[in-house]
């Protein structure tokens, strides 16, 4: 079994008053590809803030390659290899899909490689090769996400987190973004799939987490979960 | 027909006075979505450094661009982190950050009348009146020399905002500031640059006035409001209509003396800025964030 790369040892994040995460404890291994599941408002979201640095937890910790990250502000994160695709894309709308990408090696380790990093990106998405000039923001959907995991990749991150890149995408175009992720994984990236999508997150990753209100409630290989009766009746429909 | 040069030389270089002005006071708000209401008291301010460092020093005003450069930068950095940066923005912080950059202003103003008195100053060189001829007329060498700068200004200004990685940092942050984060930007560093920056522009605005114009501890409330009328027509961020648009109201001003009584002529531009609010609320070339 490889060495552990992220661990988050009993964490509790608030918003406001509100506890979202009670005590979340888990593990991803270098190499792995790991599923965070569960409904809205379950706390997955929460857990990649926490992760990233936007939303610090009030107790426990949060290591990568067993050093704590809790000093860091988020802004020095993606220097340690910690690379986000997040919810909606949130790409820079107004700057050229170019611009997007040369941004994801903004920080001060990636910018010296940037240039080796954004043709490795463009030959991965040929498509946005084309549309480099462009406006981020006049691209589809599909083509959103795809300029926003490559600009996580321009980082060459050692930990890429994707929270529902599924998300408003035709089934064709969803298809196509887990079979990206799944190439990314078998390069040696490893992974944190946020996914509503349980059956297509399940498909390629190698291990899933089951969130509900902010705890792990079912932890097993991709094939146990989507096996386990519980799972099949709670979110499958089955 | 000289006559007509002359006005069309005065309007290019107002219009370059204008523009370098609403740069500063677009950039600050396309960034931070701070109205900088301080942006006139630092004009007026840059007039004074520049008057100073000329009569004590003897430096000559575009010698000492510069140093008033990095002054009002420094200003407008330290200005970020000591006050603004603790204030809400945005439409919700709107008045508190309106209030506090408006005392600002005040205490600039005051602190202005103190050391200087309310007398009429200007920054005259031994060139200031000296005439080369241009395109068949007159002009000073003065005025080509503050044309020149403020022709560089939004050359200068689009090169760091497109081709550098702060600039492009400051376009992203103006646009979605948490994915900046996201990528290793420090986002505070941005803001700190992006509202000294646009002091700066305050700054330098005001010295290169200074070496045309009269001025005193009450300047800079006409200059702000100008700024505004630039900035509205222009729609944010485009450094090109800023520039058009700096354009389009010096001409009208300037001219407007042929036409108008000269108490008038500087209504013009509030009434352009209203008839611009009603037809085109986004600017005359749309409103675009900074792109």
């Amino acid at each position: 079994m490889s060495a552990p790369l992220l661990e988050l040892d009993g964490i509790d994040v608030f918003y406001g008053d509100v506890q979202v995460l009670h005590g979340l404890s888990f593990t991803v291994r270098e190499g792995e590809i790991v599923t965070l599941l569960g409904s809205n408002g379950a706390g997955k979201t929460t857990t990649l803030r926490a992760i990233s640095g936007l939303r610090p937890p009030r107790r426990g910790d949060i290591r990568l390659r067993g050093e704590s990250l809790l000093h860091l502000p988020a802004a020095a994160r993606s220097d340690r290899g910690i690379a986000v695709v997040p919810e909606g894309r949130e790409l820079w709308g107004q700057l050229t899909v170019r611009e997007n990408l040369e941004l994801g090696a903004y920080g001060r380790r990636s910018r010296g490689a940037a240039r080796r990093n954004l043709a490795r990106v463009l030959e991965l998405f040929p498509r946005l090769a084309e549309r480099s000039r462009q406006l981020a923001g006049s691209l589809s959907g599909g083509e959103q996400q795809m300029c926003a995991i490559g600009r996580a990749l321009m980082s060459e991150p050692r930990l890429l987190m994707l929270d529902e890149p599924s998300l408003g995408l035709a089934p064709v175009v969803v298809d196509q973004v887990m079979e990206v992720v799944a190439g990314l994984h078998r390069g040696g990236v490893t992974i944190l799939l946020v996914e509503q999508n349980l059956r297509k997150a399940l498909e390629i990753a190698d291990r899933g987490l089951v969130v509900e209100t902010g705890r792990v409630r079912l932890e097993g290989t991709a094939a146990e979960l989507a096996a386990d009766p519980r799972i099949r009746a709670a979110y499958l429909g089955l | 027909m000289a006559r007509l040069l002359d006005l069309a030389i005065s309007a290019v270089l107002l219009a370059g006075l204008y523009a370098t002005m609403a740069y500063g006071l677009g950039l600050v708000y396309g960034v931070l979505r701070v109205v900088n209401l301080a942006h006139g008291g630092v004009i007026m301010a840059g007039a004074y450094l520049g008057w100073v460092l000329h009569g004590r020093l003897r430096l000559d005003p575009y010698l000492s661009i510069p140093l008033v450069l990095v002054a009002t930068y420094a200003f407008g950095a330290l200005l970020y982190r000591g006050l603004v940066r603790h204030l809400p923005r945005g439409a919700a912080g709107g008045p508190a950050s309106l209030l506090l950059l408006f005392g600002v202003w005040l205490v600039l103003r005051n602190a202005a009348y103190l050391l200087f008195t309310g007398d009429d100053q200007a920054i005259r060189t031994s060139y200031s009146t000296h005439a080369v001829p241009f395109l068949g007329t007159w002009v000073s060498v003065n005025r080509l020399a503050v044309l020149g700068i403020a022709l560089v200004i939004p050359v200068a200004l689009h090169l760091l905002l497109h081709r550098t990685y702060l600039g492009k940092a400051i376009r992203a942050a103006a646009q979605n500031a948490e994915s900046c984060t996201l990528v290793g930007v420090d986002v505070e560093r941005v803001y700190t640059v992006t509202f000294g920056l646009g002091t700066a522009l305050a700054g330098l605005a005001g010295v290169l006035s200074a070496t045309l114009f009269a001025f005193n501890p009450a300047s800079g409330a006409g200059e702000l409001l100008k700024s505004f009328v630039v900035v509205v027509l222009g729609g944010l961020g485009s450094v090109v209509g800023t520039a058009v648009a700096a354009l389009i109201l010096a001409t009208v001003e300037v001219f407007a003396i042929l036409v108008l009584p000269s108490y008038l002529t500087a209504a013009v531009g509030f009434v352009m800025l209203v008839i611009v609010l009603v037809v085109r609320p986004g600017g005359l070339f749309g409103q675009r964030v900074l792109g």
